[in-house]
């Protein structure tokens, strides 16, 4: 291993930076706290994002790593003990430095902490208690951070650290067991679970506390998430989907991430090269779907299911639900109820909420739904205003389905002429990568 | 015929005219009332003009008419509608007040999206919001020899007084300043202090332009970080043009060569 003396702290920002960034976080469902005046920093709840990096995907945290070097050996991580890479650690006092400088200047809105291991999980999780004691007690900052629990730290610790931090995470990594057993041989499912619970459980046990007495600690305000990587293992997209249904549910979760597998080590535990890059609208498709799951009351089963196992290339997965159930539309704006306005496509909750508001006030045509902001391109298609259409249209599936495309979704090649059900089977897992696409953040 | 109050464009101005604009409706029982900014306005034919009359006081009581009748949710968007650099933007409002008085629940008015003007202010003050939820965002401070974190940026709208508050609360017990070169007018924040606005003095630009020592290795680390952070294999200038426009990177330390 290569352990680097006297790097200058330049040097170990691009080093731990690097090794840092396949980590997803975001601020966004965090936690509000005002600033108490003793000190610097407050957390916004509906997140702030500072930049946006050469890949589109928003900076908000100082994301780094405290140490790279590591014991554990995940196959398709960078930092695993077997690579041959420059090692090196921050030291507590640097990190606080980084964080506070950074974020007087408005760079981020907090810290991003997470470690490879060393030695031990419980000597890892010892030094980002440190550095994070410091910067709460000595440099008094009040921002927000969001901090990783090392699988197999004792619970004690991550219990400890979780009174320092908004938000913990815990990367479950895989949907299944076996493909954590396959390409991270040092994790159990277990050492993922337990502090995930024990979190879950210490934030509940907190809010009693909260409400008997006043200034009571805050543990883990902004609550916890997790991420799975996406494209390294054969897990199939209702699997994944699954898992993360279950992770809301059983662990009340506040964010599942999804992370395209990005190929950084050569190894025949993982997936041949195939030189189309990282599975990324695999993942955008996920992020969608997650959505629906989080504030569009759909369940799991409804978007995907065993005999459709994988998300659609061609259409966003609450557009195909409406294809798949024609039989529910169209909708009449003026007495749908709020759930079903959900399930229209292109009909965002911020529309369907101004809709429900302003009816109150008589009938909505489809002039006024312009006026209020509403996009009607792909809607049109499923609702009616009065009992009309905007324009005759034909609640057909081929027909909509062709007509959804028109709006600027591209058209892989050889799918002119198919039919809605042909259309369908093009999912994602046939379409690997060479995909963009304007709004990848994963804000929300 | 339609007469058109005429006065400045920022906030008091604007409360004052809507003071005249109100009484000349519901008082004077004028059928048409318009409200335009001096230096931007538009002759048009079979009106009357009339300068408004700017007072603090005038400006208070259309605040209190607009909390006691319409409620704090419409005040605040029709306050963020009013720093919008839309030049019809008092008709829009004084059309709102107007429409309230014409529903049961004037409290509810922002909800009535279905008249045009309602929905204008709504629309303008979406705009403005956005634009201070970006700026909120893309900030950059930097410090300067004398320890002053300051600060400059331009704003389409002027929006700098909703900025300040979450910056007061954020870094409250550092010496900050912010220029808003669009409307040349600063906030100034003493330590521990409440922050105030600064309006018709020059910036400095000498000093403004002298940062301390630490400055330039802190806007260096943070270029390496942007850098490190993005992942090779996502590339995607154009997402990340989608999300930041060009005309907000102008004083963004990463955007910059150091
Ligand atoms: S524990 Fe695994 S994923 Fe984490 S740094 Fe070590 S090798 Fe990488």
């Amino acid at each position: 291993m290569r352990i680097m003396e006297e790097l200058s702290v330049m040097e170990k920002l691009e080093i731990l930076t690097d090794a840092a960034k396949y980590d997803v976080a975001c601020t966004s469902s965090g936690t509000d706290r005002a600033g108490d005046g003793s000190g610097i920093g407050n957390c916004v709840k509906a997140g702030l994002c500072h930049s946006f990096a050469a890949d589109g995907r928003c900076i908000s945290l100082l994301k780094i790593l405290f140490t790279n070097e590591c014991i554990f050996d995940c196959k398709y991580c960078l930092n695993r003990r077997s690579n041959d890479v420059p090692r090196t650690s921050f030291t507590p006092e640097e990190v606080c430095e980084l964080t506070i400088e950074f974020y007087r200047r408005n760079y981020i809105e907090g810290l991003f902490l997470s470690s490879g291991v060393l030695h031990s999980p419980d000597y890892t999780m010892e030094l980002i208690y440190s550095a994070l004691y410091k910067l709460r007690y000595e440099k008094r900052f009040q921002g927000y951070i969001h901090v990783k629990a090392i699988p197999g730290a004792s619970l004690e610790l991550v219990r400890r650290v979780g009174y320092l931090a908004d938000r913990m995470s815990v990367n479950l990594e895989f949907a299944t067991a076996e493909g954590l057993k396959k390409l991270a041989p040092h994790k159990t499912r277990k050492n993922i679970l337990a502090p995930m619970r024990m979190v879950q459980n210490g934030v509940t046990q907190n809010r009693y506390e909260i409400q008997s007495y006043r200034g009571a600690p805050r543990f883990v305000p902004a609550g916890q998430s997790t991420q799975m990587i996406i494209g390294a293992t054969p897990e199939t997209d209702y699997e994944i989907l699954h898992v993360a249904e279950s992770l809301y549910k059983k662990f009340d979760l506040k964010r599942v991430f999804y992370s395209a597998f990005v190929h950084l080590n050569d190894d025949r535990e993982l997936p041949a090269r195939t030189g189309e890059g990282p599975p990324l609208l695999r993942e955008h498709r996920l992020y969608q779907a997650d959505w629906l799951l989080r504030y569009y009351h759909f369940e799991a089963s409804e978007i995907l299911s065993e005999k459709e196992p994988n998300f659609n290339v061609l259409f966003d997965p609450k557009c195909n639900w409406a294809l798949r159930h024609l039989e529910q539309f169209p909708v009449e704006v003026n007495r749908a109820g709020y759930e079903m306005l959900l399930r229209v496509p292109g009909l965002g909750y911020r529309s369907a909420q101004r809709i429900v508001r302003a009816r109150r006030f008589g009938m909505l045509d489809f002039a006024d739904l312009k006026k209020m902001g509403v996009v009607l391109k792909r809607a049109m298609y499923f609702l009616t205003c009065n009992g009309r259409m905007m324009y005759p249209t034909k609640l057909e599936e081929d027909y909509i389905a062709r007509n959804l495309l028109n709006t600027g979704q591209k058209l892989p090649e050889g799918a002119d002429g198919m039919t809605y059900r042909q259309m369908s089977l093009f999912d994602d897992v046939r379409f690997g990568g060479g995909f963009h696409e304007e709004n990848l953040c994963v804000q929300g | 015929m339609k007469r058109i109050y005429v006065c400045r464009d920022e906030v008091t101005g604007l409360l004052s005219a809507l003071y005249d604009a109100w009484r000349g409706v519901v008082v004077d029982g004028v059928p048409e009332c318009g409200i335009r900014f001096r230096g931007c306005i538009e002759q048009e034919l079979f009106c009357e003009y009339t300068e408004v009359e700017e007072s603090e006081k005038k400006a208070r009581a259309v605040e209190r008419l607009i909390l006691r009748n319409l409620g704090w949710y419409a005040y605040k968007l029709i306050y963020q509608a009013a720093l919008s650099t839309d030049a019809l933007k008092g008709d829009a409002i004084l059309g709102a007040m107007l429409e309230a008085r014409k529903i049961p629940d004037s409290r509810r008015i922002m909800d009535h999206l279905g008249n045009a003007q309602v929905e204008k202010v709504f629309e303008l003050s979406r705009n403005v919001g956005d634009e201070v939820h970006r700026w909120l965002q893309f900030l950059r401070f930097g410090e300067l020899e004398n320890g002053i974190m300051f600060s400059r940026f331009e704003p389409k709208n002027r929006v700098l007084t909703c900025v300040a508050p979450h910056f007061a609360d954020r870094f409250c017990l550092e010496n900050w300043m912010i220029y808003d070169e669009t409307h040349q007018e600063y906030v100034v924040h003493e330590a521990g202090k409440q922050w105030v606005l600064v309006t018709g003095e020059e910036l400095n630009e000498e000093l403004a332009g002298r940062y301390s020592d630490g400055e330039r290795m802190f806007r260096e680390l943070w270029h390496r970080f942007t850098d490190s952070i993005a992942i090779e294999e996502r590339r995607n200038p154009g997402c990340q043009m989608g999300h930041l426009p060009l005309w907000y990177r102008k004083n963004m330390v990463e955007f910059l060569s150091v």
